[in-house]
Parts: C-alpha cells; sequence; structure tokens
C-alpha cells in the first residue's frame, strides 16, 4: 500500500463521508425520537398498520405489530433503508469512482507514472473505500445504539444490535466490492454513477417485490438484501454462516476479479 | 558499452484492429534531447504511454535503463519525470498541495524548497487553487512536477500547448541545463521548430511506423533540395519529369515547387532548354523535410 496515495485519497473523500454520515445519523436520530411517541398511541397505529398487508411489514423484518413495540423491532424496522440502502449506495458510488476518476478526470497520467505499481494504487484505494464504509458504518451504528438507549423502555439485545450492524455492513462492502468490479470493466472511462445507485435500487426494488408478492418470491435470492437479516427480535436472530460466507465469498471474488483486471487494463485518459 | 535510456524493439500496439503503432524501434541514449515527431494520432502518445506502463503493448519490448517497463516500471519511475499532453492535475487541489503530493511519492530531501525554486522559475503561485489556473499555469504546474525528483530521464508529450513564448524560452533554457547535468530529454511534439532547437535526433513517425530515424543535421543535409522555378511560358507538367522530384508543392500557372532528391546536374541540364525567368533552390526547412517524409 501506498501510504501517501491513501492519505491523499482519504482527505479527498472526507468531505462526502462527513456528508453522508450526518445525514445518515440525522435520519436514524428523527426516526427514532418518535418512538416515544408510537408507543403512547400504540392503539391507532395497530389499527393503521392492520390495512397494510402482511407482506409489506415482513420486508422490513415484522411479523406483526407487537415487534415494533420493541425498540430493537422498532429500531430496525423503520432505519434499515437508511442504514442499509443509504449505506450501500456510499459504497458503490465511492468504490465505483475511486479508480475510474482518475482516468476520466485524466489525472491517470500523472499516478501512474508515479513510482507506484499497480497492485499499490489498487490497494491503497481499496483500504480507503473499506476505511470509509466502515467509518460510515461504525457512527452511524453508533449513533442508532445511542437512540436506542435513549429511548428504550425495556431492555434490548446488544447482541442482536451488532449482528444488525454487521450485516449492514457486509451487505455496505458486498456492493462496494460490486462498484470496484464495474469501474474495471469500463474500457473508455465515464461516471458510472448512476448506474452504480440503479444497481443498489434495483437489488432493492427485487428484495421488496419479492417480500410482498408471493409469486415473486424467489427473485428475491438474486438480491444481496435477501441475505442481510433484518428480523433482529427474532429469538434466534444471529449471524447466519452461510449468509455471512456468502458476503464475503461474493465481495472476495469481485475484489480478487477487480484486481487482477486492474492489474492489466490499459489505462486512457 | 553503456545501455541505452530507452531501448525499444519492434513494438506494437493494435486497438481491436485498430492500428495504434506498428514494430517500432528506438534506442536512445544518455544524455540524448531526442525528437519523436509526428502529426496528431500518427502514434507518439501510445508510445509513450506503453514506455510508462499506462497501457500494454500487443507485441515487442520496451526497456528504460536497461529495465522492463511492465516489470520493473516502480523502478523505472522513481528515475523518470512525465510531462503530460494534457495538462489536467487534480482540480480540487491547491497547486502546492499538489506539488506536495507528487513529491511525496519520492523520496526527496528539502523537497519544499525544489518545490519553491521550480515554482518561482515558472512565475507560479502556489497558493491558487488548481480548478482557477489558465492553460498555461496549469501546463507550467505540469511541468514542475515532472522536475521536482531530479529525473534521469525526462518525456515530454507535447510539452509546450498553452505555454507563452517567453515561459516556452524558460522551459527550454531549464531543459538544455539539465541535458548538460546529465539527464536525457525524450521530446514528443508535432512542433518542428521547437524540436528542431533542442534535439539533436529525431524520429519521424507516420500511421504508427517510424518512417525516418536521423540526426537533425542529417536530416538537413541530405539531397533534399527545395527547388522553385518560374518560367517564361506556361508549364507543361507531363513535359516536367525527372529522376528525382519527390513531391510538387505548388504548380500554378508557369510557376512550380517542388522536393528534388536528385542529381542537381540533371536538373539544371533538363532546365537549360527552357525558358527560366527565375529558379531557386534552397535548404528545405524541417517542416518541409517533414511533409516530405509524410506525404511519401
Amino acid at each position: 500500500m501506498n501510504r501517501n496515495l491513501f492519505l491523499m485519497e482519504i482527505r479527498r473523500n472526507a468531505l462526502s463521508l462527513i456528508i453522508w454520515t450526518m445525514v445518515i445519523t440525522i435520519l436514524i436520530s428523527v426516526t427514532m425520537s418518535f418512538y416515544s411517541t408510537f408507543m403512547e398511541n400504540q392503539s391507532k397505529i395497530a389499527g393503521m398498520l392492520s390495512i397494510i398487508p402482511k407482506g409489506a411489514l415482513q420486508f422490513k423484518g415484522i411479523s406483526n405489530f407487537n415487534d415494533l413495540l420493541s425498540v430493537l423491532g422498532f429500531y430496525s424496522a423503520n432505519n434499515v433503508i437508511y442504514m442499509m440502502v443509504l449505506g450501500s449506495i456510499f459504497g458503490i458510488v465511492l468504490s465505483s469512482n475511486i479508480l475510474l476518476k482518475e482516468e476520466y478526470d485524466k489525472t491517470a497520467e500523472y499516478l501512474l507514472t508515479r513510482p507506484v505499481t499497480r497492485s499499490e494504487i489498487f490497494v491503497s484505494k481499496l483500504a480507503v473505500i473499506y476505511l470509509n464504509v466502515f467509518l460510515l458504518n461504525f457512527i452511524t451504528a453508533l449513533a442508532g445504539f445511542i437512540c436506542v438507549e435513549l429511548v428504550k423502555k425495556g431492555v434490548f439485545s446488544i447482541g442482536a444490535f451488532l449482528v444488525l450492524s454487521l450485516y449492514t455492513l457486509l451487505l455496505n462492502i458486498l456492493f462496494s466490492s460490486a462498484g470496484l468490479f464495474l469501474s474495471t470493466l469500463i474500457k473508455r472511462a465515464k461516471p458510472i454513477t448512476t448506474f452504480s445507485i440503479g444497481i443498489v435500487l434495483i437489488c432493492y426494488f427485487i428484495f421488496t417485490l419479492s417480500k410482498i408478492t408471493e409469486s415473486a418470491s424467489k427473485i428475491g435470492y438474486l438480491s444481496p438484501f435477501r441475505y442481510a437479516r433484518v428480523d433482529a427480535i427474532n429469538p434466534d436472530y444471529s449471524l447466519d454462516f452461510w449468509h455471512l460466507a456468502y458476503f464475503i465469498g461474493i465481495s472476495l471474488l469481485l475484489t480478487v476479479i477487480s484486481y487482477r483486471i486492474y492489474l492489466k487494463k490499459d489505462i486512457y485518459t | 558499452m553503456s545501455v541505452p535510456v530507452i531501448d525499444v524493439t519492434n513494438l506494437s500496439k493494435f486497438y481491436g484492429k485498430a492500428r495504434g503503432i506498428e514494430y517500432i524501434n528506438l534506442e536512445i541514449n544518455e544524455g540524448e534531447i531526442f525528437g519523436f515527431i509526428g502529426p496528431n494520432g500518427a502514434g507518439k502518445s501510445t508510445t509513450i504511454r506503453i514506455l510508462m506502463n499506462m497501457i500494454f503493448p500487443t507485441s515487442g519490448s520496451a526497456r528504460i535503463m536497461g529495465m522492463d517497463v511492465i516489470r520493473e516500471t516502480k523502478t523505472i519511475k522513481s528515475r523518470t519525470g512525465y510531462i503530460p499532453s494534457d495538462a489536467n492535475a487534480y482540480s480540487a487541489m491547491g497547486v502546492r498541495e499538489f506539488l506536495e503530493y507528487c513529491i511525496n511519492f519520492y523520496n526527496v530531501q528539502n523537497g519544499g524548497k525544489k518545490i519553491t525554486e521550480l515554482s518561482d522559475m515558472f512565475e507560479l503561485d502556489l497558493n491558487r487553487k488548481i480548478a482557477d489556473l489558465s492553460l498555461g499555469n496549469r501546463k507550467k504546474v505540469s511541468i514542475v512536477q515532472s522536475l521536482l525528483h531530479s529525473p534521469a530521464l525526462l518525456i515530454l508529450d507535447e510539452p509546450t500547448t498553452g505555454l507563452d513564448p517567453l515561459m516556452q524560452s524558460v522551459f527550454f533554457e531549464l531543459l538544455r541545463s539539465e541535458n548538460k547535468r546529465g539527464m536525457t530529454i525524450f521530446f514528443s511534439s508535432h512542433i518542428l521548430s521547437e524540436v528542431q532547437m533542442l534535439c539533436k535526433r529525431v524520429a519521424i513517425i507516420k500511421d504508427g511506423k517510424i518512417i525516418q530515424l536521423e540526426d537533425i543535421d542529417n536530416l538537413r543535409k541530405k539531397q533534399l533540395k527545395k527547388v522553385t522555378i518560374e518560367f517564361g511560358d506556361q508549364l507543361n507538367a507531363q513535359s516536367f519529369v525527372i529522376p528525382g522530384i519527390e513531391n510538387v508543392i505548388t504548380r500554378s500557372g508557369n510557376r512550380m515547387s517542388c522536393m528534388f532528391s536528385g542529381n542537381i546536374n540533371e536538373l539544371v541540364s533538363f532546365l537549360s532548354g527552357k525558358y527560366i525567368l527565375n529558379l531557386m533552390i534552397e535548404e528545405p526547412s524541417l517542416d518541409e523535410i517533414f511533409l516530405h517524409y509524410y506525404k511519401n
């Protein structure tokens, strides 16, 4: 890894990280601030929720209304979209641009003519992606934890909270690896930000559709969101080995392929 | 015998079926200022990008200072400076920040002093944002970054684009003085006059192939002459056929201008039977020599 490049990339992406972290933290805080009001108006809300199709709640990890009464159930049901979808968008936008930007901004001619190997460039940039995604997840999860602690009415499982946070991190890393992979496939450099965001949203849409439409349940397996369990209040909620293997395996595979492509890629500016 | 600083053997690059360069052979010695001339799209940048390991050759090999440009690229780049044709640096950075970022890749003592010295030489404001700089000033940043680590080899790809004549002169003076201190310079350009000013040897590249590799002086001394004739009567082009007339530059009315590489006595003998108003036999400019090779 090249320290100089790593530090420059950290500085370059700091503002984006701060903004995304703040936005997600604020959204979590605002959502969790409604928990007390929610608890005070349970009966009215239960009536409202009764008209919502069961599947529409299931994809948020809720099997019945009582699940929402638990602070962890409320947290996972209402914040999953911010932490998983927005976090994945952050990761994929960062990763799909971090190598490609050097090409379409024509700065690759400066970077690639320094005494630094392609391998060092790749590893330095990968480290920046991982660190950014980790920091985003860590800070937002910490903010979420503080919010849960502040509004809770009883006890909640810290273990389940950690597993939920870990699934979010793994999902974000998987999409980051996908972004990196896509960027190495682009021959003549151009930004792929919109395309990358589209991939996350399509995956989320497929997952949602598979949960609310029984006939489409099978297509859910195509979406990484399917493997990030959010039913945190389920008594047997834990880090599933195969799900963990899925996230680590796919992320690793995409990263290794990206690395091999990048080592041999013709870089045009 | 010392190892050539740049040694290119049968280097080819194809983009699918499209030609980049074909079987390029070059040998550039230590301390040389070598010109690489050709029109846009001839393959100059492709050759340079292979040397800098930005793209990979389809076949052939290239070595810099005896090292393979693919396998030993890191060591090569620690001793090579490069000025790209596009002066696009990191636009969000300040000039000083960018130059510090560049110098931190090398193990340079007194890096800050070096940045200040070179920036002063080119009247570069270190406190400005790169995004706010004009093309000329961005080019200056590009020049300064290439020299920060005192490279043994400097590769220049159209380095003067955007530079005003005064700065060009400062730049050329700097190149001459660095060359005197041992720096080898590979100067790629389509502007012949600047190559003529600096370089001792030159390669002319056309359609991806090197068509001429010559000392600048030899290139001039070749039999090639520019002949301009003004006839007393209407020119009959068909009758004007002598071995050595290679390409007619202009032909209008009773006047013609051409490049001539044949026996000058034959030309004079041929013309002796004609009614001639004016005859000029001149040394062609480098541009004309280049055009001659390019057209052929």
